[in-house]
């Protein structure tokens, strides 16, 4: 099937079940960087535990490849705390960007016009940044059973367990 | 279809959902899921309509190259998929400021507008630079 085809079909499907879940909203993004509400941790969690299951699964069976990104303690760090500032601020990341704009939440607009502009910027120094800060802590394309050394199963089920535990907590809270 | 028009699903069964779509993905297409690559690609495409000898010689653009790929037409349809559902179920309304906001840093539209755009400047730089 056409790469493009697949691509718009299967963005259709995810933006509808965010939608679904309210997870693109500015008060649902901000309540979960406040603490008060973790509809967004729920949604993300529950995504990365089932696929976490069905990926490992499909590839024991030699069925689909990996695509693990490098670990770059530089970037990975300082890129995180940089991104926290600037999500506070717009209060969407940018795919819910997107999401918030097709439900009328046309401040995101906005936002996404700086996410551009800050994807340009970065083009503009990324050849500074690739033998500075991108080199900090470089581990190259590492997995946590890995680095581990233990079976991924293990790591899979140890966290499915956290989360669970963490969406008990959830539940009791009424966060 | 009621359960298309219903306001809102549980989150869990949203994610879940999604986590079946992303398994799916990766199993006929191989595709994981992301938006920020996007981000820089559509840069490059203004750049490109402005300044192509410049965006031809950077060096970003020579690793990830300007074009309109999957993960671009995914974004996209995020944003059709929420319109769609939004619609469904009566959800979809103009919101110029949200109450959030308004409630902390008051209900000026240009303030907003404004800290979202730099807002966004700093977010896109960071997850660049993380990776994402």
């Amino acid at each position: 099937m056409n790469e493009l085809l697949t691509g718009a079909v299967t963005g259709i499907i995810f933006g509808f079940f965010m939608q679904k879940a309210q997870v693109i909203r500015y008060d649902r993004q901000l309540g979960a960087l406040r603490l008060r509400d973790m509809t967004i941790v729920k949604f993300m969690l529950t995504t990365v535990l089932i696929a976490m299951v069905g990926i490992y699964l499909l590839l024991d069976l030699g069925l689909i490849n990996l695509s693990v990104k490098s670990l770059s303690l530089g970037g990975n760090v300082l890129g995180g705390l940089i991104f926290g500032i600037g999500w506070g601020i717009v209060g969407y990341c940018p795919a819910t960007a997107m999401g918030a704009l097709g439900e009328g939440r046309y401040d995101s607009a906005f936002g996404l016009l700086g996410m551009l502009v800050g994807a340009a910027v970065y083009a503009e120094f990324y050849p500074v940044l690739k033998g500075s800060v991108l080199m900090w802590g470089d581990f190259g394309k590492v997995t946590l059973p890995g680095v581990l050394g233990i079976n991924h199963w293990i790591v899979i089920v140890v966290l499915c367990a956290a989360f669970v535990v963490l969406f008990r907590w959830f539940e009791r809270k009424g966060l | 279809m009621d359960v298309l028009r219903r306001k809102t699903w549980s989150p869990y069964a949203a994610g879940a959902l999604a986590g079946l779509l992303l398994v799916l993905s990766i199993f006929v297409t191989g595709k994981y899921f992301g938006a920020s690559t996007t981000f820089v690609r559509a840069a490059g495409l203004v750049e490109q309509a402005v300044a192509p000898e410049k965006a031809s010689g950077m060096e970003y653009f020579l690793k990830t190259k300007i074009k309109v790929d999957w993960q671009f037409m995914f974004v996209v349809g995020v944003l059709l998929g929420a319109l769609a559902s939004a619609r469904l179920s009566k959800e979809s309304r103009a919101v110029a400021v949200p109450s959030m906001w308004s409630r902390r840093f008051g209900t000026s539209r240009v303030k907003r507008w404004v800290a979202g755009f730099l807002g966004g400047i700093v977010l896109m730089f960071g997850a660049r630079l993380a990776g994402g």
